[in-house]
């Protein structure tokens, strides 16, 4: 089952357990610059906001209403991460494990291959073990960020790999673990050696004034001179280092009778505002001004996890930097290079540790 | 004696016997509350707190900030907002459910609607 918590997505299959509940919500940030380097993980700066389509029927494009789901908006050129938190289990000490498949424009963001309605082999990721997705996986330890771009001017990975503009948006599709493998996996302890644990935070807190400043967005005229839909798509930005990890467990312990689903359609900024009657967020702050303020970057490593390699489709997916220049349209305006190496805050994988009871 | 103060108290203890972050002190400080004032909220010699110090305790026990508020004697902002846009309906609604049982009321979960992609 499938709830909208205002701004989070609240799966939950009471029929497995009780206690499988995941939740995704879809994390503001800024956009790390796009150029030769690697960049540590960028903050969380907020959440964006969610609304089912059912609630803008009038208003919303006709394919919005056939795919059901939710809507969120952004501006062109900003960046999002996707944030996974299973509940806590404490007499089990563990997090309810799911796969989680991940798409954009119905391409896999594991594998760059079209969507296909099934799980198949390494082409998802499995939680809690990824506390957070932030791109395309293009190598064993990097991605290139999701950046959100018109759909149909060509700058989608959609529109990369498959030459078309037809979808658009984030797709995701939940698996929970099978229950008697949970319970023989995750036996439940005596409560007295039952411990809580913190789970994974990565940014917030620190949003200090003028961590929100207005700078990031292309023109809205440009945009509409070139005749460009109201609806984004995903593209790749500049790289990072994050490792999307192998699943631990094995393909056949995920019940995939029981998957859920949702569409995640992106609106354009200014036709959230005409479709909601609500203002959108204002854009975050560049990653200069971020990085020039001694605000903390994050690196993640689990040293129990094996990664994924990243696949030759994803590692030959240009970024939309390289296919503006190559079309003369500059895409990302204040990619300045920037070095955060001596603001980086190191979160060690949590979930090894919560197994075997260290804290 | 204070529904609010009781409640409070019930669900601090809970959290409690799990983690030694539940203490008095420990609440109150993340809180931004005096341990003092804490006790007095929860002992109820004191009126309930402002909808800040509501919010506050509401983030730290985990608590739905609406049912705190109730508890309070406040309305939530947000309950507000919501009434305030169908006003006749959600007078009646709530008269309607008034007198029911707490289990003839059922939850009304409202799922995200899949379609075809």
């Amino acid at each position: 089952m499938l709830e909208l918590n205002g701004d989070t997505l609240k799966f939950t299959f009471p029929e497995i357990h009780p206690d499988a509940e995941l939740t995704i919500t879809f994390v503001r940030t800024l956009r790390i610059p796009d150029d030769d380097k690697t960049y540590p993980l960028p903050p969380g700066l907020g959440t964006f906001p969610l609304q089912h389509v059912d609630d803008h029927r009038e208003r919303v494009p006709a394919k919005w209403l056939d795919h059901g789901g939710v809507m969120l908006p952004m501006y062109q050129a900003e960046a999002l991460w996707i944030k996974f938190s299973s509940k806590n289990i404490p007499k089990r000490r563990t997090r309810y494990p799911f796969a989680v498949k991940i798409g954009t424009g119905k391409i896999s963001a594991i594998t760059g291959d079209e969507w296909v309605k099934v799980m198949t082999e390494d082409d998802y990721c499995v939680v809690p073990e990824q506390p957070w997705i932030d791109g395309y996986a293009v190598d064993d330890d990097q991605v290139r960020q999701f950046v959100a771009a018109p759909l149909g001017a060509g700058f989608t990975a959609e529109e990369q790999l498959t030459g078309k503009a037809d979808h658009g948006g984030i797709q995701i599709e939940v698996y929970p673990m099978d229950f008697l493998t949970f319970d023989k996996k995750f036996p439940k302890i005596k409560p007295r050696e039952v411990k809580t644990s913190g789970g994974v935070t990565r940014g917030g807190g620190f949003a200090a004034p003028g961590v929100y400043a207005s700078t990031l967005c292309l023109s809205d005229s440009m945009e509409n001179e070139r005749g460009v839909s109201a609806e984004m798509g995903i593209g790749a930005g500049g790289k990072m280092k994050q490792e999307i990890f192998k699943d631990p467990h094995g393909m056949e312990v995920w019940q995939r009778s029981q998957r859920a689903r949702c569409f995640v359609h992106l609106a354009n900024s200014m036709a959230w505002e005409a479709i909601t009657q609500k203002k959108a967020p204002t854009t975050p702050v560049t990653a200069s001004v971020y990085t020039r303020q001694g605000y903390p970057w994050f690196d993640y490593y689990d040293e129990s996890q094996e990664a994924l390699g990243g696949t030759d489709k994803l590692k030959g997916l240009k970024s939309i930097m390289e296919l503006g220049f190559q079309k003369g349209m500059p895409m990302l305006p204040e990619n300045e290079s920037v070095d955060p190496s001596d603001q980086v805050f190191v979160i060690k994988g949590t979930v090894g540790e919560v197994r075997v009871g260290a804290w | 004696m204070s529904k609010f103060g009781d409640h409070i108290r019930a669900r601090r203890t809970a959290l409690g016997a799990e983690s030694p972050q539940y203490g008095l002190r420990k609440v109150a400080s993340r809180a931004g509350i005096s341990p003092t004032y804490l006790s007095h909220l929860e002992s109820g010699k004191t009126k309930p707190p402002s909808e800040e110090v509501i919010e506050a305790l509401a983030r730290e026990l985990g608590e739905n900030l609406d049912v705190l508020m109730a508890l309070a004697g406040k309305i939530s902002p947000r309950l507000v907002e919501i009434i305030s846009k169908r006003p006749e309906l959600f007078a009646s609604v709530i008269e309607q459910f008034a007198d029911l049982a707490d289990h003839a009321i059922v939850r009304v979960v409202r799922e995200v609607r899949d379609g075809e992609w």
